[in-house]
């Protein structure tokens, strides 16, 4: 096991003759924590997108432990061990929070409709660890009292935390977090701070980390990398991007620059 | 070369009113980006309107008609404040239900109003029945009407859309609805006015066409799908793809059932629906990038 | 729990076990056409309700089904007990093909294409005449219990309800295990169900496949109770009689489709000499439910009663702190 989880290289990605992606590289190593950071616009979503197979790039490779995964469906990636939460909520509405985490589940669980209609011995056990793995992961993100709550009655800010439970359920190498800070509160980010951390050095997995919150980004990363026009212009220690000056200025730059020529 | 020409002339018929109930759709779905599966019944109601105004009434042909695009109007209005305006966008599988229920709501109502079981109402020709001769084509002047009148509605709508105002308002409010709302447009007005016309185009088909054609209260459906069918292959969201798509429906169906079997016609909808559907969703002539819908 | 679900169906079903004792030709054969109906519910919630995809083909699989046990016998000479579970196979594998344009388009533009799809099956009835005998319908061999000495109506009605009773009982298995949170899941969140590794064609065919067997085995029933099978008896009309069994009783909910049936059918009785008013009275159930009280009856009962949530998964013992779940929400944010 290679200390080098996922390796990006030369990603080229296009809408129609929009070039969203141009020539996208950068490696994450195993356990870490890495922020990917960018105006609006830079193609950070879609950078995503393609790592779980949501886009096809029509260029480039991108390798979970040595192992391609372009042209695979999002649910075969996700099970060589990517995990992923959305920008928007996307807990299951229609279920309780426990439900949602069991779902989280499915890969890990053989239990077919057959043997579940028949209640068959090996069905309700396998259900009956389910849950109690549901419970652990719940427990784990310090939400147990919300476990029999309807998803939509969570705020905001709780389903995200109960997402990246469900991500976590699955045991998986990596976890990609869109935007995971979004409306939180100074007590819940430093909550968050707290969770992703745990994340990394109890269960070893790694996260990257699309964020706006930048006081997060420099907290908690050990590396971020910065998209600017889908091309990577930074890639280092927090404190080295926040000074670097193409990061600067492609945060500020533009806006210095309307005001320069108008004056 | 003579059952070609008769079978042209027939598909054309039919076709120009396949495209105007295509065109009913299309207007609707361009302004609220839904579809209103009521629309058939709409067709089959308001033509019953038509019926009941000008031979139970005795009223004459063209005020017929105009009354019953008014009721026409009026029951797409009634759709919008009962079924869109409440569930508008955030529930599809309650629209489609509420919309479907109203439609046989409104099937209900013709047979008990003007029919049995399966009573076949005929409508008088308006024109002479005589056919006459265009060029080589044996034609009778009731489809000629048809035919003009669709076209005609068909331009009208592609001015309506494309230089006033409130056109240009609806094509705002279903490509960005919050959008079209920031800037002021009254959205719900907007939506109100989609389905009205949208059921107003269906009568004035359903008035259009009576004379050519036997009404029964199930007539609405078959209609409806064909219709889709016709607007589908155009695009959903254009409306000479609406045309050219009834046009091609009513040529495909009439040809098939005069050189291979009359029953194959009643397929051709779902075969045009599923084909396009699978295959090339944004349909023939809409440049719409695809979504995945 | 007094009232609660359990309670209330073994009473019913105790009850409908004896009705058989008191009852006349005319209402033996509601009953039975209220066993056929919660089938057919439950199926097309388990595809609606439960799976999410808004498909309008369950009234030509309840043909299907009604169809091939009636021909299995016709033209195949096979024994009714074996041409009743094949016909209720031909439906769901007939239903599980729909699942391939359920991969590429969902909502409306699913529904027309269902809609369609059962419009082309209602042709085949009509015009494949060397098989279906086209519109004037064909008479199926009649069922005998012999050499039990039951009748058949009564025969049949039990044999009917002893399918409610399992095919309730398997459904009811079903949605509270791996399988029913993977529905909900590719209902409420496709994208995420992918990434938690849900195949969505296998998911999207299974509901299809179960909803097609159960309307199959109902269709099968309904041959052998009508001992006639007819083109006009699967036609949009009778989609639109689902439709609003499990609108009236509850979307995603197996006991509200039960409820639903039920209440459907007595509607129907209630108007059947004029068709008019039916198709009225439907189409008003439907509008009136979707606008008022969407979530169905099974709403009102869980905010009444105790005992009628239905989680999706197996709780253990008593279910205590859980407060009665709100039937699913539309969704607010604009996808």
């Amino acid at each position: 096991m290679s200390a080098l989880l996922l390796s990006v290289q030369d990603l080229h990605l296009s809408f129609g003759g929009v070039r969203v992606l141009q020539g996208v590289s950068f490696d994450v190593r195993r356990p870490e924590i890495r922020g990917l950071i960018g105006p609006n616009g830079a193609g950070k979503t879609t950078l995503l997108n393609a790592i779980c197979g949501i886009y096809r790039p029509q260029q480039g490779s991108i390798r979970l432990d040595g192992t391609s995964v372009i042209g695979r469906k999002p649910s075969d990636i996700a099970q060589m061990g990517l995990g992923r939460t959305f920008q928007s909520s996307q807990l299951f509405k229609g279920m309780t929070v426990l439900e949602n985490l069991m779902t989280g589940l499915h890969r890990q669980t053989t239990t077919g409709f057959l043997s579940a209609g028949f209640c068959l011995r090996r069905g309700r056990d396998e259900e009956a660890r389910t849950e109690e793995e549901a419970r652990r992961a719940l427990h784990f993100v310090g939400m147990s009292e919300f476990a029999d709550r309807p998803a939509t009655a969570l705020s905001f800010g709780q389903q995200r935390v109960v997402e990246i439970a469900r991500t976590l359920i699955g045991d998986p190498k990596i976890v990609l977090l869109d935007e995971p800070a979004v409306g939180l509160s100074i007590n819940r980010l430093a909550e968050l701070d707290a969770l992703l951390r745990r994340i990394r050095d109890q269960k070893g997995v790694t996260l990257i980390l699309i964020e706006h919150v930048i006081r997060l980004v420099m907290d908690v990363c050990d590396r971020v990398t910065v998209l600017d026009s889908g091309r990577v212009i930074a890639d280092g220690a927090p404190v080295a991007v926040r000074n670097d000056q193409a990061v600067i200025e492609a945060y500020l730059g533009k806006e210095l620059r309307a005001r320069h020529s108008a004056s | 070369m003579l059952l070609f020409s008769y079978l042209l002339m027939s598909g054309i018929t039919t076709g120009a009113l396949y495209a105007l109930v295509a065109l009913g759709i299309v207007v609707v779905n361009k302004a609220t980006g839904v579809i209103n599966f009521a629309q058939g019944e709409f067709f089959m109601f308001t033509g019953f309107v038509g019926w009941m105004l000008h031979v139970q009434f005795g009223m004459n042909y063209p005020l017929s008609f105009l009354l019953a695009v008014t009721v026409g109007f009026l029951l797409g209005t009634l759709t919008d404040r009962i079924a869109f305006r409440p569930i508008a966008k955030t529930d599809i599988v309650s629209l489609v239900l509420a919309t479907v229920g109203i439609g046989f709501i409104l099937k209900g109502l013709a047979r008990v109003i003007w029919g049995g079981k399966a009573d076949y109402l005929s409508f008088p020709p308006i024109t002479s029945p005589e056919p006459i001769m265009v060029g080589s084509l044996m034609v009778i002047p009731q489809q000629l009407a048809v035919l003009a009148g669709t076209i005609i509605i068909m331009l009208i709508f592609a001015a309506f859309f494309r230089l006033t105002r409130a056109g240009k308002m609806m094509q705002a409010t279903a490509d960005n609805s919050r959008a079209a709302l920031l800037v002021g447009i009254r959205t719900d007005r907007i939506y109100t006015l989609a389905f009205g016309t949208g059921a107003a185009i269906a009568a004035a088909a359903a008035v259009l066409t009576a004379p050519l054609t036997l009404l029964y209260p199930d007539i609405g459906f078959a209609f409806f799908l064909k219709g889709f069918a016709a607007a589908v292959l155009g695009g959903l969201t254009s409306l000479p793809g609406a045309v050219l798509g009834g046009l091609i429906v009513g040529i495909a169906e009439s040809l098939a059932g005069g050189y291979i079997h009359s029953s194959v016609m009643e397929l051709s909808p779902f075969l045009v629906i599923m084909i396009v559907l699978v295959l090339r969703p944004t349909g023939l002539l809409s440049f719409r990038k695809a979504r995945r819908v | 729990m007094p009232f609660g679900r359990r309670n209330v169906f073994l009473a019913l079903l105790a009850i409908g076990a004896i009705i058989p004792a008191f009852a006349n030709g005319y209402q033996l054969f509601v009953g039975n056409l209220v066993t056929i109906y919660i089938l057919l519910a439950i199926g097309l919630n388990i595809l609606v309700g439960y799976a999410g995809q808004l498909a309008f083909a369950n009234a030509a699989m309840f043909g299907i089904g009604a169809y091939a046990t009636g021909l299995l016998q016709v033209h195949l000479g096979w024994p009714f007990w074996i041409a009743f579970p094949s016909g209720g196979l031909v439906a769901a594998a007939v239903g599980t093909l729909l699942a391939l344009p359920a991969l590429r388009m969902s909502g409306l533009y699913l529904a027309l294409s269902t809609l369609a799809f059962a419009q082309a099956t209602q042709w085949v009835f009509l015009h494949w005449e060397r098989v279906t005998f086209g519109a004037g319908g064909f008479k199926t061999p009649q069922l005998s219990f012999a050499p039990l000495p039951i009748s058949k109506p009564i025969g049949l009605y039990y044999v009917s309800l002893g399918l409610v009773v399992l095919l309730y009982v398997f459904a009811r298995h079903v949605v509270t295990s791996r399988t029913g949170r993977a529905f909900v899941a590719v209902r409420d969140g496709e994208i995420a169900a992918e990434s938690l590794g849900i195949d969505l064609l296998r998911y999207k065919a299974l509901a299809f496949g179960i909803s097609g067997f159960y309307a199959g085995i109902a269709g099968g029933l309904y041959s052998a109770l009508l001992n006639f099978v007819a083109p006009e008896g699967y036609d949009l009309f009778q989609m639109i009689i689902h439709k609003a069994t499990i609108v009236v009783g509850g979307m995603g909910s197996i006991a509200g489709s039960v409820i639903g049936a039920a209440i459907i059918i007595l509607v129907l009785e209630l108007l059947r000499e004029v068709k008019g008013l039916q198709e009225i009275a439907f189409g008003a159930l439907l509008v009136g439910f979707v606008l008022f009280m969407r979530g169905g009856l099974i709403t009102v009962l869980r905010r009444y009663l105790r005992g009628w949530e239905e989680p999706l998964r197996i709780k253990g013992g008593e279910s205590t702190e859980t407060p009665p779940r709100a039937a699913p929400q539309p969704s607010v944010v604009d996808k």
